[in-house]
């Protein structure tokens, strides 16, 4: 099998997977309490008005037919209306997703480099008393939640030594020094958690490639230990990390949702949270497939990174 | 120091290395005192079994045994460089190394020419164009078709044996004078291991290059070696030319190694001597002959302590003198034994055929199935009491076949009889109670969490043989005498268990259910030979006691003459030949079997096999025959493309070739080459 037929059928399991989501997230919204056009008209409408808008929407159809029709609209590019806000729902989920991805890039990136980075070194300082205290540190990190976390950082950054902002966000646009101070405390925070869980698995694989046969006879052909080290232990070590980064883009998402609750961050978790309290359907339904999507994405770039790096999977076939 | 080198002309000297592990226990002293010198341009073997300490050899002479051992010798000196201080600087350098199972020792994740030439790089500084140049020209040496191409392969698209050969390249790379060899063909089919052998002796002569072969193969260190010397739990016990060790033995446990050695050369020789007991504590290591309590020559004064002594046949042992002449005593018959093989069939397989489809679901879509007849419409017959050898290279499909007997695989055609009534798709527990099998790797096969008597109380009333507390103890008591292991033994863990202790546990839990038909898939292949022996010779007591008939597979043609009655030579899923193990051994045979023979390092014989690179087809020709590729005795495009047919050359015996019998016979017989 070569790349080509990789990279085929990678692209048609992620076609697969955000249908077959497609179908789940409008089935669960729709078995979930309350009625769009009683959102729209307000509880007190009249049976006649709430029948005449049902009507008019289509809520009388069959589920497949509406559900075909919310699929061939998003299919055009149509995300609809939050039915609250009373506005389109594609600029409301942009401009969330938009604040939501800068927290999720920075947090990822020190997830990524932080959890890696801790994980080599503890591998290469195996038993020594500074592995000892990062494994202390990682369990403690993974055990606790992360509103705790959270809470705990207003506590001591915002109130006890008023230094970061404790809620909200502020643009670009008031300056590059508001802007940072506001993502500071949720980009660690959410990092927090993730950074102990990467470096341990780090840690593990590397530790198992660097007692592997072919470290070895690595070191038995004489190579400097720093050759050894980069060559050939780190990228068959972080084959595993990858995949569990791409795990973790999965937590990360549930993650924001938490960290910008607790830090009132006007991101895409909150707009989500903000649409199941307002039973505004249609803003729900747009704005779980667009995180679907993300996740599905996450996975597919995290499997194609793994193929680059993996010959077994990248090269086939027998030569000799 | 180098007044030293120059007189004895050793390119490797080893005085007195000890080495120790910390371990639960206290220190683990794997290495006491082992002393051996290598000659510029010669080849020492260095034999034992597992757990005498080769492997911590050759990481001492690298300076690789980890920071946590204990390393002490009087002296440990490479051409006058003192390998104490400056292994470092020596090792991949001016010594090479080539460890077993190079599928484990080359980086996936990189190219082989990358990691041909980094010794090249690092150590003679040649730049990256002419490193590669010559690591092509290297594997090219190395017996390797289509090297440039090769270099830019990963591990992974390699077969075993050329694996085996860019491990070689690689050691060899920075013109090294000594190489290290640990068990470099313990992973290989015979034929790719007569190959590898035939390399590395040629290499020896065309480079002048000192070897040390560590290996469990008394075979192949008499095919290649000149001196040998033999490790026993740390300790040296014997050491001398090859011819003086391995054909003349004065240590017990010399001979011991070599009677309990089946060989092919003595097809049904007797019973096979065992060396009893189990390797000693090394914890507490015995200041006395530490053989002693596994000895059958041991008297009271063994407990002193002792050295090698002598001058170039050099044996530790107290009682050399009087047991020159004495060989290691046989095992006893047991009293029962009567051989029970009767003309009345038990498994009769009919063109059993399965195939292993390769590919996803969208291959699949497209139409575009690969895969292998990993059987290919077999037939074979087992009479009660019977036991049929299953030989050949791996993957031709012996363990499926195995498989397919007990039903455990879904067959693509043909039938399957078991005592005249037709075994279905889905046997019934009935059939399960009868056929039973026992696999190489007990380790794994019983739950590390039961009690031997748990496992074995579980089979016993899974096949309702008993169901009340004390009928099922008394059940396991019966089993656990059966495989000759104390009724003690109920109570231990799997963990607590040797090797071959795990291997007789694994067999009682498949007597259990009283079978008539055990399938023994590899039964022995993973215990040292002393083990291997008394297991064989517990197989084939049982054989005659519960008359229980076997399909014995193994890749090990010693171990089937020793234990078959008849043999099935396969082939990438076929039997090419069949019959007596008397037929089988001699001429007439299928160029296959030919080649298997003639690869088999027997030791007293150093027989030159070409190091032809020829290698099985991955997908065989359809149509013909699936060894035509690789036979050297073709007939012509006939081979190709008319199956052959099943030549009957004595009763019984069937060879399928296109080969005329006369001529097939016309050859000399494998052991007289």
């Amino acid at each position: 099998m070569g790349m080509a037929a990789f990279l085929l059928r990678r692209l048609l399991g992620l076609v697969g997977v955000l249908l077959g989501m497609s179908v789940l997230i409008f089935g669960i919204v729709h078995i979930l309490p309350g009625n769009v056009a009683y959102a729209i008209l307000g509880e007190f409408a009249t049976p006649a008005a709430v029948a005449q808008l049902e009507a008019k929407l289509g809520l009388n159809d069959p589920l497949p037919v509406q559900y075909w029709r919310w699929l061939g609209a998003m299919l055009h590019g149509d995300f609809g209306m939050s039915i609250v806000m009373q506005r389109p729902a594609a600029p409301l989920i942009a401009e969330a997703l938009g604040r939501s991805a800068l927290l999720a890039v920075f947090a990822f990136g020190l997830v990524a480099m932080g959890g890696i980075g801790l994980g080599l070194y503890a591998a290469t300082h195996r038993g020594r008393a500074s592995d000892k205290v990062l494994t202390l540190a990682q369990f403690l990190l993974i055990a606790v939640p992360e509103f705790f976390w959270a809470i705990l950082a207003v506590l001591v950054f915002a109130s006890w030594l008023n230094l970061l902002p404790a809620t909200g966000y502020a643009p670009l646009s008031e300056g590059v020094a508001k802007w940072a101070s506001h993502l500071v405390l949720p980009v660690l925070v959410l990092a927090f958690g993730l950074v102990a869980h990467v470096s341990r698995l780090t840690r593990s694989s590397m530790i198992e490639v660097l007692d592997s046969r072919y470290v070895l006879a690595a070191r038995a052909r004489g190579l400097p230990e720093r050759k050894v080290l980069w060559r050939h232990a780190l990228p068959n070590a972080l084959l595993p990390a990858i995949t569990v980064l791409a795990i973790d883009a999965g937590l990360l998402i549930g993650g924001i949702v938490v960290v910008e609750t607790v830090f009132a961050y006007p991101g895409l978790g909150r707009l989500l949270v903000y649409a199941i309290e307002r039973h505004d359907l249609p803003l729900l339904q747009v704005g779980m497939m667009v995180v679907t999507a993300i996740y599905a994405l996450a996975n597919f770039v995290a499997e194609l990174l793994y193929a680059v790096l993996n010959p077994r999977i990248r090269v086939a076939g027998a030569t000799a | 120091m180098l007044d030293a080198t120059i007189r004895t002309g050793a390119a490797l000297e080893i005085e007195a290395l000890s080495v120790a592990y910390p371990s639960r226990g206290g220190w683990l002293q794997a290495l006491d005192g082992v002393s051996l010198s290598i000659a510029a341009g010669s080849v020492r073997g260095l034999v034992g079994e597992s757990g005498s300490g080769k492997s911590t050899v050759v990481l001492a002479l690298l300076g690789l045994l980890g920071p946590a051992a204990r390393v002490t010798a009087e002296r440990l000196a490479f051409d006058g460089h003192d390998l104490f201080a400056n292994a470092s600087a020596l090792r991949g350098r001016r010594i090479g190394v080539v460890f077993q199972d190079t599928a484990a020792a080359l980086n996936p994740a990189l190219t082989i020419g990358s990691q041909v030439i980094e010794p090249m790089r690092v150590h003679l500084g040649t730049e990256h164009r002419a490193a590669w140049q010559r690591g092509t020209d290297l594997l090219a040496e190395m017996g390797i078709p289509r090297p440039a191409q090769v270099m830019r392969s990963y591990p992974h698209q390699l077969s075993g044996g050329m694996k085996q050969r860019v491990g070689i390249a690689a050691a060899l790379a920075s013109e090294p004078d000594l190489l290290l060899l640990d068990e470099p063909t313990t992973a290989l089919d015979v034929t790719i291991e007569a190959q590898i052998l035939a390399l590395l002796d040629e290499l020896r002569s065309r480079r002048n290059l000192a070897m040390l072969l560590v290996s469990h193969n008394l075979g192949i260190v008499d095919r290649l070696c000149d001196t040998v010397s033999v490790l026993y739990a740390g300790r040296l016990v014997e050491s001398g030319t090859t011819g003086e060790v391995l054909h003349r033995p004065r240590h017990p446990y010399t001979k011991g190694l070599l009677a309990a050695l089946p060989r092919p050369d003595r097809p049904h020789a007797g019973r096979l001597a065992p060396i009893q007991g189990n390797l000693p504590d090394l914890t507490a290591p015995d200041p006395g002959c530490n053989f002693r309590p596994r000895c059958a020559f041991a008297v009271a004064g063994c407990y002193r302590p002792q050295l090698l002594s002598g001058d170039r046949h050099q044996v530790s042992c107290h009682r050399v003198d009087a047991v020159a002449d004495l060989p290691w005593p046989a095992e006893p018959v047991p009293p029962t034994a009567a051989p029970v093989a009767s003309a009345v069939p038990l498994v009769e397989a009919r063109e059993l055929s399965i195939r292993f489809d390769s590919g996803g679901w969208l291959q699949r879509l497209l139409g575009k199935v690969g895969g292998v007849l990993a059987v290919d419409r077999v037939s074979v017959t087992i009479r009660n009491g019977e036991v049929l050898g299953l030989v050949g290279e791996s993957g031709c499909g012996k363990s499926t076949l195995g498989r397919l007997l007990l039903r455990l695989l879904p067959a693509r055609g043909g039938t399957l009889r078991f005592a005249s009534a037709v075994v279905g798709a889905r046997p019934d527990a009935h059939f399960r109670q009868r056929a039973q099998v026992v696999f190489q790797n007990s380790d794994t096969s019983l739950n590390p969490r039961q009690t031997v008597g748990m496992i074995l109380g579980r089979a016993v009333r899974w096949f309702a043989i008993a169901s009340i507390d004390a009928e099922v103890s008394a059940e396991v008591d019966r089993l656990l005498d059966l495989v000759r292991l104390p009724r003690s033994y109920a109570q231990r863990y799997p963990h607590q268990l040797s090797g071959g202790e795990k291997q007789r546990v694994g067999i009682a839990r498949a007597l259990a259910s009283r079978p008539k038909f055990l399938v023994c898939d590899e039964a022995v292949s993973a215990l040292d030979v002393s083990v291997q022996a008394a297991v064989l010779n517990l197989l084939r007591d049982l054989r005659d006691e519960l008359s229980v008939a076997y399909l014995f597979i193994s890749h090990d043609i010693g171990v089937i003459a020793h234990i078959a009655d008849r043999v099935a030579v396969m082939y990438q899923g076929t039997i090419v030949e069949e019959g007596a193990v008397g037929d089988v051994l001699q001429p007439p045979y299928h160029p296959y079997t030919e080649l298997l023979l003639s690869s088999v390092p027997l030791i007293g014989k150093r027989r030159t096999v070409a190091a032809s690179t020829q290698a099985a087809r991955a997908v065989p020709m359809a149509g013909g025959c699936k060894f035509a590729d690789r036979c050297t005795r073709r007939v012509g495009p006939i081979c190709d493309s008319v199956p052959p047919p099943v030549q009957q050359a004595a009763p019984g015996h069937g060879i399928r070739c296109h080969i005329p019998l006369p001529e097939l016979a016309a050859v000399p017989h494998w052991l007289s080459q």
